[in-house]
């Protein structure tokens, strides 16, 4: 497929591939200000671009949707029966 | 915490549809999260004190702040229930043991993130290999120009929430996180499951600050691609 005018007129001598690797930096703003002004001109103008950009964002927000901060508590019981083995002697110990 | 702020809707970055900016809502500043950062690292002093001098209790108390964090690091990292049980209580009592080599050069929760990724790593490397995906076949392709190889480049992102329960969302991007190098994959889940900073991922992982930025962009770009494949487009 041709390169589409809207991307050729970019000021950006910025390919497709470059922005791609700077999508890391921009999401963490860690773009200069000259770079960043460029990468979101090319969003702009690139509507290959912003979409690969919306599913680069929408994969790590739903890799960030599998955080979690509990133990089960079966494997918590045996956990701390484990430690109490380690350390006898304790009286009141992970009275949890 | 993190020098590595996660992007969020209400950063200065270009605006683009609200289903597509990444984790929502937006996350506190730094500066709002400063107080408690600060209280909490009094409070993870006392105990690391305590730690070092034999004070079981304190092992409790920390317990009782990580296990579910370590828990659920681990268990991502293996993906097996019964190992990621005994890499926990593997941890606990390395903490406990090796308390007084805790030097305060990280932070205390790096530490823990480091005892347990490396007790998962290690745990990896004893087991069966599983054959490895090719990640080149889920990275994105270029023309010779540069420009992307498959036009028109597909945004399923918006699309997502109202085709799939979140479960299902969940069942696929584990299926992805499971296709990873266990290395990427740790990278991965201590950066956008745990929120660490690149610097503390250097420092739980023992890689460079450089080499955990390749490494976690290059995931993110294979799980994109895996994503985009399991849902029936190019991952190109």
């Amino acid at each position: 497929m041709a390169t589409p005018k809207h991307v050729l007129k970019s000021n950006l001598n910025d390919s497709c591939k470059r922005m791609t690797d700077l999508i890391f930096r921009y999401l963490t703003d860690r773009l200069t200000p000259t770079l960043k002004r460029e990468f979101e001109q090319h969003l702009r103008l690139c509507p290959d671009c912003m979409n690969f950009l919306n599913t680069y964002k929408k994969t790590v927000s739903l890799a960030g949707s599998l955080s979690a901060n509990e133990i089960p508590h079966d494997v918590r019981t045996n956990v701390l029966a484990f430690l109490r083995r380690k350390m006898p002697g304790i009286a009141v110990f992970f009275s949890l | 915490m993190s020098a590595m702020q996660p992007f969020d809707a209400s950063s200065p970055q270009i605006s683009i549809p609200r289903a597509a900016t990444g984790r929502e809502p937006a996350r506190e500043t730094r500066a709002a999260r400063e107080p408690r950062r600060r209280k909490s690292a009094a409070e993870n002093s006392e105990i690391i004190e305590r730690l070092q001098n034999g004070d079981q209790e304190a092992l409790e108390a920390v317990f009782k702040l990580y296990s579910g964090k370590l828990y659920s690091v681990a268990q991502r990292i293996l993906g097996e229930a019964a190992d990621t049980e005994e890499v926990i209580q593997d941890v606990f009592w390395t903490v406990y043991r090796k308390a007084k080599s805790f030097k305060g050069d990280s932070q205390f929760s790096t530490w823990l993130y480091r005892l347990t990724v490396n007790a998962a790593l290690g745990r990896v490397r004893r087991s069966k290999k599983k054959k490895e995906v090719d990640y080149e076949e889920f990275l994105p392709k270029f023309q010779k120009d540069g420009h992307h190889l498959v036009r028109p480049v597909v945004d399923w992102s918006d699309t997502l929430d109202e085709k799939y329960a979140q479960r299902q969302l969940q069942t696929l991007i584990g299926k992805a996180l499971d296709q990873l190098k266990p290395i990427d994959k740790s990278v991965i889940v201590l950066s956008d499951l745990e929120g660490l900073s690149d610097r503390e991922i250097a420092a739980a992982l023992s890689l460079t600050i450089s080499a955990v930025k390749t490494r976690l962009h290059r995931a993110r770009l294979f799980l994109r691609g895996f994503l985009a494949v399991q849902l029936g487009h190019s991952a190109a």
